[in-house]
């Protein structure tokens, strides 16, 4: 007879003759190769410290099943609670005007004077109704664009009606607003500042590269007034109340660390640092975008490196996407991170209503659409109702086919608890939604960044994980008072 | 508890009654123990008298009949508001003291659990408790902060704890109610759906987690507890009530103290605060004392880790019943005066300390036995609240 029960875990062969063993709630441990050798051999020893470790994180049990297992369900529940919300990000593109001409940009903008691009008030009124039969109880309505600001007036009137269909919802409701922050002038602050809205711009970095990357429509640089305005923001609704995004081009890689000091100077006190994603402009360019994924691995670690020493020097500074990855890793919630969901949040999470009423299942579904593939079309707030919107075979389908857990590759992957699926991306980059991981990107940059986590947590050097633990809780790193003790 | 000793008069089975000092009205002397020296007046209508003066014949037969004890060694101690028990053999018990934070009925001396380091260890209840002390909790100040309900198990009286919550909840409205339970009944959903629909405002559960794996648990519980107590937790957390988490350190589980803080914070991520404890070590502890003693001091490497652990996740732990001067300073913000007044003492080194009133000292029972670190600090060391 076994003298114990092995559960269900997934590993990952680890540096320096170590195992990483997760189990089914993303539990992780580690071990040398001979305890898991000895551990898939019923030759542990059962009073052993490694073996009460594995069954403490239940790996295994050598008394009852049936309550560890309950446990461990209880676990996977709470990984998951982001199931119990369904949808609460919603995504509006007030028009597809944009007076910006990224070279990245992956939406397919418009020019300025388009303005058959722009959101009309009975879709926009359309739209919000829908939005508030989500049974999610907290609601963030994200202007996306084009430029949001170049149809303001809409915008106003989404926030206003929103509110005003809150009188009687009482949901947590929010809004954030994307812009390039060229156009914000003193009426939109306060505007934003008396319903607060958050804002969410972009920076690529210092001068030049934020200007190669992002001039206005004219050819002229737009870093002079972003970071004008950045500061009229800070001014205007205080701190945290603007945060920012960087896209990497291939120009980026090797300027990283001038970019998160860019970021330093100007008030943030956060980066998000996102690789390029293929729709659009930064489809046809990726010649002159794009990069090896090595390379921007390699970039990515040394980013990290070193925001993590500006915060032992002193200064709060978070990498947002290590954050969300930790935050997965160490803690026993989820996020609310809609990439990195499985089932993938696709509509469940989050959903975009573009400016002429088709609603799409994701930012990147849209972004294809506008590129003239409709294939993940959700309807249109006018024909359809919310019911054939959102409960369509189509999306059960998605669905079905974005589960981590019965993915091949993914179904065996020491990271699958932390990981997610973006089936859009599959089908934009590979042609298919299910995809195959041996030669997704995707997958190649996050197995290298969670192995990458992972040997952080594993060299555990108190004062990195004391700024990786401040990153997830967002309280200051607490310093270790030495004072002398003596008796007298 | 406190007992005060006396000559008893009149007292064939235990009174009850709150302290007045001051003499009361004859219709409102009803459940009250009139403290007095003065036994010159009439004291018809009071449940009991007590004087710290000896009592002549001729006073005796003026009382009626009415319970008496005099000669009482600490009158002082004793203030309005506070509630006792006379018996037959002259012991005043302090069941409650109006102006203490630690007060606690023991509702029960049963227990399904014999806990190696139990301090006060099960007894089969001759009868039961509960009308005394729902009279008891009757007579407490309707200001009253915090009461604990304590045992034995409590939840062994079933029904009868419902009673007892529902009489904390009409006549202590504003006390947070502490249930100090082993959390093995709480398994049972419907017995927790009970309790839950008494609707009370203000309880707590203070369960009972000694170790992150079943057996270890389940050695020092003395019973098989350990999926229960998980179960129990898990119900309460359904409904959303308030659970504490509570660790007795000793010599059988201090070796995986942090191992037992990432169990708890993985597992019960809900719980609303984690106390980490000194043992007291009197009857059971005491038997067994050389199976379970460590130096407190010789756990400190272990406590701190599972402590900043702890907090460094937000999640509200303390430390109860240990001193200072054996903590490092990074847990003394964590450290709680958690020792009820009555049994709370210092040693004789503690006299030069600097940082007395803020530690919480000793049970009295560690006079003989406590930590062999204990020392004086400095005023200058700095208490970091």
């Amino acid at each position: 007879m076994k003298p114990y029960q092995l559960l269900p875990l997934r590993f990952h062969d680890f540096k320096n003759e170590n195992m990483l063993l997760v189990n089914e709630a993303g539990e992780f441990l580690f071990s040398s190769k001979e305890e898991f050798n000895n551990m898939i051999l019923y030759r542990l020893d059962t009073k052993s410290e490694i073996f009460l470790d594995l069954k403490s994180k239940h790996f295994l049990t050598d008394t009852e099943i049936e309550p560890v297992i309950k446990m461990l369900a209880t676990k996977y529940r709470t990984k998951k609670s982001f199931l119990y919300d369904f949808t609460s990000l919603h995504m509006v593109v007030p028009t597809l005007r944009c007076n910006s001409k990224c070279k990245y940009c992956q939406v397919s903008s418009k020019s300025e004077d388009a303005v058959k691009y722009d959101m009309d008030k009975s879709t926009a009124k359309r739209t919000v109704d829908l939005i508030f039969m989500s049974p999610s109880s907290s609601i963030k309505i994200e202007f996306q664009g084009g430029e949001p600001l170049l149809n303001f007036e809409i915008v106003k009137y989404i926030i206003d009606y929103a509110e005003q269909c809150n009188l009687t919802e009482k949901k947590k409701l929010e809004f954030v607003v994307c812009t390039n922050l060229t156009l914000i002038t003193e009426e939109i602050l306060k505007y934003l500042q008396n319903h607060k809205a958050y804002i969410s711009t972009s920076l690529d970095g210092a001068m030049a590269l934020h200007n190669n990357n992002r001039p206005f429509r004219n050819g002229q640089g737009s870093y002079e007034v972003v970071t004008k305005n950045i500061k009229r923001v800070h001014e205007y609704l205080g701190e945290g109340s603007v945060s920012a995004l960087m896209t990497a081009t291939k120009a980026s890689l090797e300027q990283f660390t001038d970019i998160i000091d860019e970021y330093l100077a100007q008030g943030f006190n956060a980066i998000f640092i996102r690789s390029l994603n293929p729709y659009g402009t930064a489809k046809e360019d990726l010649d002159s975008l794009g990069y090896r994924i090595e390379d921007f691995i390699k970039s990515y670690k040394k980013a990290l490196k070193h925001i993590i020493n500006i915060n032992l020097n002193g200064t709060f500074f978070v990498e947002c996407y290590a954050s969300i990855l930790l935050g997965k890793i160490l803690t026993p919630f989820t996020t609310g991170f809609v990439d990195l969901q499985s089932p993938s949040g696709v509509a469940i999470s989050g959903v975009i209503y573009n400016h002429d009423g088709y609603v799409y299942v994701s930012d990147e579904a849209r972004m294809l659409a506008n590129a003239g593939d409709a294939t993940f079309s959700m309807g249109s707030v006018h024909e359809n109702t919310y019911q054939e919107l959102f409960h369509s075979d189509k999306i059960v389908s998605l669905l079905k086919k974005s589960c981590l857990e019965c993915l091949p590759i993914c179904s065996h992957c020491a990271f699958q608890s932390y990981c997610g699926v973006d089936p859009i991306r599959n089908y934009a980059e590979q042609g298919e939604i299910v995809g195959n991981r041996m030669t997704s990107a995707v997958c190649k940059i996050n197995i290298a960044i969670f192995q990458y986590l992972f040997e952080l947590i594993k060299e555990n050097d108190k004062p990195t994980m004391d700024v990786l633990w401040s990153w997830i809780t967002h309280k200051p790193i607490v310093k270790e008072k030495q004072i002398s003790h003596e008796s007298n | 508890m406190k007992v005060i000793k006396s000559s008893p008069v009149n007292i064939n089975e235990k009174v009850i009654g709150r302290i007045t000092k001051e003499p009361l009205s004859r219709f409102k002397r009803r459940d009250s123990i009139f403290a007095t020296n003065d036994l010159n007046g009439k004291f018809a209508g009071y449940t009991g008298v007590i004087t710290d003066n000896y009592c002549s014949d001729s006073i005796l037969k003026r009382l009626n009949n009415i319970p008496l004890c005099h000669s009482v060694t600490e009158l002082d101690y004793l203030n309005n508001g506070d509630i006792i028990s006379l018996d037959e053999n002259g012991n005043i018990c302090v069941l409650y003291s109006k102006d203490s934070f630690h007060n606690a009925i023991l509702v029960t001396e049963e227990c399904n659990t014999n806990c190696i380091m139990c301090p006060q260890p099960r007894k089969k209840d001759k009868e039961s408790i509960t009308p005394f002390n729902i009279k008891l909790i009757s007579l407490m100040d309707k200001s009253t902060k915090l009461l604990g309900i304590t045992g034995g198990e409590p939840t062994l009286i079933g029904d009868e704890l419902l009673e007892i919550i529902n009489a904390c909840k009409k006549y202590i409205p504003n006390a947070q109610v502490d249930i100090l339970s082993n959390g093995i009944k709480y398994s049972d959903f419907e017995y927790v759906k009970r309790t839950v629909l008494l609707q009370h405002p203000n309880l707590m559960f203070a369960v009972s987690l000694y170790a992150d794996t079943d057996n270890e648990h389940n050695d020092i519980v003395q019973a098989k507890g350990f999926h229960k107590t998980i179960q129990g937790l898990y119900n309460l957390a359904l409904f959303n009530q308030r659970v504490e988490i509570r660790v007795v350190i000793h010599n059988l589980n201090y070796k995986r103290l942090l191992r037992l803080a990432e169990f708890i914070y993985h597992n019960f991520p809900f719980v609303y605060h984690i106390a980490f404890m000194g043992m007291e070590t009197i009857e059971l502890a005491e038997k067994n004392i050389r199976q379970i003693w460590i130096d407190p001091r010789d756990y400190m490497p272990q406590l701190k880790d599972a402590v900043l652990y702890l907090e460094q996740r937000n999640m509200a732990v303390s430390v109860y019943n240990l001193q200072l001067c054996i903590l490092p300073e990074v847990l003394w913000r964590h450290a709680v005066r958690s020792i009820s007044s009555w049994k709370n003492i210092y040693l004789d080194e503690c006299k030069e300390c600097g940082l007395r009133n803020d530690c919480g000292g000793f049970f009295s029972s560690s006079r003989d036995r406590h930590s062999e670190y204990i020392r004086p600090l400095k005023k200058e060391s700095q208490f970091i609240t």
